[in-house]
């Protein structure tokens, strides 16, 4: 599921807006679940499910915010992975 | 003697319970460990940052006691200590007020360009001298607040002979260093980095409570020992 092409506003639009990019959210999924020494399995099938619990919200939004993305990618991932969306919701807040 | 490093371990304590290597530590094992770096590597990543902390904390601690041995000389005058008691007590205030933001995280006062410069390098941390000059670089991140800590142990390092200087400094090093080594070990014996930030967020008013205390109760007991006392011991009381 590769998705429709759907801008991403980031930083409230201060940096320049880009394209959903599916294996960049998996990437950070992914890392998210292997932070919390997931085996490597477990964190692949998580991601894959996050992203497109993603792409179907995302199907009716023109454009979101990055912020958004990752709102609605952390409320997917607590029902599979709680440990790993705290981390997830929480890395920008750690320092 | 034991007094004086009995209040040089109070005031590492108090830098121990400032956060940002801490922080900075869990960012950089929790990137290390998503990106499937291998265990031994890891340890070297976190390690190595480790003793950039404590090699800059002996450095600034050095530096200090040198500062003020050559504008000073032993023994430390009594307007050094109210100056210093003084810094104590606001500085106890200000971690009281601004150490942590009112958000969710452990999110520190620094300003939220620097947190985010400090968080993109600790990401992209890939090299042991990366991590050991990151080390190096949060405890001069932090010496708004543990400034303080430092000058005054300085000034305590300066009245004691040689051997008790080099004996205060380590004691220093070690015990600020201590929460650093905690976590350390525990990313090394393969707890999760989700339990670890659970436990600094849900105890954070706690620290931020404690160092400010901590803070207070050096700067006034430090007052009457060192300014009061020595004021009374001289002039008489009345």
């Amino acid at each position: 599921m590769a998705g429709k092409a759907i801008d991403i506003i980031k930083r409230e639009g201060k940096r320049p807006s880009e394209q959903f990019q599916r294996d960049k959210l998996h990437a950070s999924i992914r890392a998210a679940c292997l932070s919390v020494r997931s085996p490597e399995g477990v964190a692949e099938s998580t991601a894959t499910q996050v992203c497109d619990a993603v792409i179907i919200w995302l199907d009716t939004k023109p454009e979101v915010t990055s912020a958004d993305v990752r709102r609605k990618a952390t409320e997917s991932l607590e029902s599979f992975h709680p440990e790993a969306a705290y981390l997830y919701k929480h890395h920008r807040f750690v320092i | 003697m034991i007094e004086s490093l009995a209040i040089i371990a109070f005031a590492a304590l108090i830098h121990a319970s400032f956060q940002l290597s801490v922080s900075m530590l869990t960012l950089l094992s929790g990137h290390a460990i998503g990106s499937k770096t291998a265990h031994t590597k890891l340890l070297r990543l976190t390690n190595a940052f480790a003793l950039g902390v404590a090699i800059m904390t002996m450095l600034l601690l050095s530096f200090f006691a040198l500062l003020v041995q050559y504008a000073f000389q032993a023994p430390v005058p009594v307007i050094a200590w109210v100056a210093s008691c003084g810094l104590l007590l606001g500085l106890g205030l200000a971690v009281w007020i601004f150490y942590y933001r009112n958000e969710a995280g452990t999110s520190l006062w620094i300003p939220r360009n620097l947190a985010r410069y400090l968080s993109d390098r600790t990401k992209a941390t890939k090299q042991s001298g990366e991590a050991f000059s990151l080390g190096m670089t949060s405890v001069i991140a932090e010496l708004i607040f543990i400034f303080t800590p430092l000058a005054i142990s300085a000034l305590v390092l300066v009245e004691l002979d040689t051997d008790a200087q080099l004996l205060g400094i380590l004691i220093y090093v070690v015990i600020s260093l201590s929460p650093l080594v905690l976590v350390n070990g525990l990313i090394g014996s393969g707890h999760k980095l989700s339990h670890i930030q659970k436990w600094r967020e849900t105890n954070k008013r706690f620290l931020q409570f404690s160092a400010g205390a901590g803070l207070l109760i050096l700067g006034f007991y430090l007052y009457i020992d060192k300014v009061v006392a020595v004021t009374v011991t001289t002039y008489g009381a009345f």
